[in-house]
């Protein structure tokens, strides 16, 4: 849930990166944070395995600034998404304000994006939220590898298994190599901050 | 009508702000990207692609298919054939060991990979250029190895008082290879070592009866549960440093 301190006017909003493992949530995060280190001029936290893998979570807060005599700060994390850490999962969820669904669009995946995607609306369900109200967008990443030849997932396919009963914004994009994962970040801040904006104006 | 207004306003305030914050020079990537298209390299890509997600048997020999494959259609070329060693030795050591393999064993694949392909696929490389990147991947194929012996030493001390084998004198360094010699032992050393530690694994069980061959492996994986949360102590310390 935002904290929202209408006494300091200050508004902090939680935006958590969701997907099957080796999706690239945290490579999203890296991509934000190596490419504009130093206007966002925050630290990313990351804790991982040995093995590269996030083990418990990602952190990257951006400070958005003075709006209209609010101090805007934005809290960007993931999940690790490997099967066996669904309990820290949940508990990143804890308080989610908005929600980026990075889907692996390798042909290989279509069942694991699937199963995140339900394993996302039942840990929102255990905080009493609904995955239909929350604000959410689908990246449909790793699209540069359609150039390598490499079998993905038609993004028809995506829309169907994923969008079709939410009909939420989504972005193709490449974590990797950057196109669109600003936007899909962007939209996210848009989408979350408009949702809170009851609380505001 | 004057609240709708002010809603409007503020959400594009937001929207400049991201916009400043966020302008990216040139969308994307600065980097050109080469598509590998029916390039000899897109099958090992593909199987590069799925060990990342899962190691097993069968993704593991169709690398050192795919492995088997490019040596062929690479057959003058030993630059590109010492990065195929590299990646073949790490998957065998790999496809031998697999959750008990080394954590870096496949940031060392992938990272060989990476540099194989910038060789294969980037014009205008000189033959020295080549040769240093190829250098910076087998120093780090040597430091894995080293890092696995030491591992290996670790684990292996406290067993063999417990069997009273004879202390074996500590491992000689073998001396730096000539350049000519590099590609036989980076092609015969993964062989050798699998059968030594086949052997040292067999003079290990051996003498042990079921109850201690259980109780040793019980040792193995509590050391990893050690090894894994020393780790996380010291990342969880730096977090709360860095706040």
């Amino acid at each position: 849930m935002a904290i929202i301190n209408l006494k300091r006017k200050e508004v902090q909003a939680k935006i958590v990166y969701y997907g099957p493992g080796r999706g690239g949530k945290t490579t999203n995060l890296e991509y934000i944070y190596n490419k504009f280190r130093s206007r966002i001029q925050t630290e990313m936290v990351t804790i991982k395995t040995h093995g590269e893998r996030t083990l418990f979570f990602d952190f990257l807060p951006i400070e958005i600034g003075r709006i209209k005599g609010y101090d805007i700060r934005i809290q960007l994390y993931t999940v690790p998404g490997q099967v066996k850490y669904e309990s820290t999962r949940k508990l990143v969820l804890r308080g989610v304000d908005g929600i980026v669904f990075v889907a692996d669009s390798l042909a290989v995946r279509r069942k694991e994006n699937v199963l995140s995607l339900k394993s996302l609306a039942d840990n929102l369900a255990s905080y009493k939220k609904s995955i239909l109200e929350i604000p959410l967008v689908f990246q449909y990443n790793k699209r540069d590898l359609l150039d390598e030849g490499i079998p993905l997932l038609p993004v028809e396919w995506l829309e169907k298994d994923l969008n079709s009963k939410l009909e939420v914004p989504s972005f193709e994009a490449s974590a990797l190599k950057g196109p669109n994962v600003v936007q899909t970040m962007k939209k996210i801040i848009i989408m979350t901050i408009d949702s809170l904006r009851k609380d505001l104006t | 009508m004057a609240r709708q207004r002010d809603e409007d306003n503020f959400r594009s305030q937001v929207e400049d702000r991201l916009d400043h914050l966020f302008q990216e020079d040139s969308p994307g990537t600065t980097e050109q990207h080469v598509g590998l298209g029916e390039h000899p390299l897109k099958g090992l890509k593909a199987v590069m692609l799925s060990i990342e997600w899962e190691i097993t048997d069968s993704t593991m020999d169709s690398l050192l298919n795919e492995i088997k494959n490019v040596e062929y259609v690479y057959s003058e070329d030993k630059i590109v054939l010492t990065f195929l060693q590299l990646i073949g030795a790490v998957g065998r050591y790999v496809k031998t060991n697999k959750a008990r393999a080394h954590p870096d064993a496949t940031r060392v694949i992938n990272s060989v990979y990476e540099a194989l392909e910038k060789v294969a696929l980037t014009g205008g490389l000189s033959r020295a250029e080549k040769e240093k990147m190829l250098l910076e991947e087998v120093a780090k194929f040597k430091k894995l190895k080293e890092e696995v012996m030491l591992r290996k030493m670790e684990k292996k001390e406290p067993l063999i008082s417990d069997v009273t084998a004879p202390p074996t004198p500590p491992p000689t360094p073998s001396p730096t290879p000539a350049p000519e010699e590099k590609e036989h032992l980076l092609a015969e050393r993964p062989a050798i070592e699998e059968a030594q530690a086949k052997t040292e694994a067999q003079v290990r069980l051996a003498p042990m009866s079921p109850h201690e061959a259980f109780a040793y492996a019980l040792e193995e994986v509590k050391e990893v549960i050690r090894a894994e949360f020393k780790a996380l102590r010291a990342e969880i310390k730096l977090w709360r440093e860095s706040l």
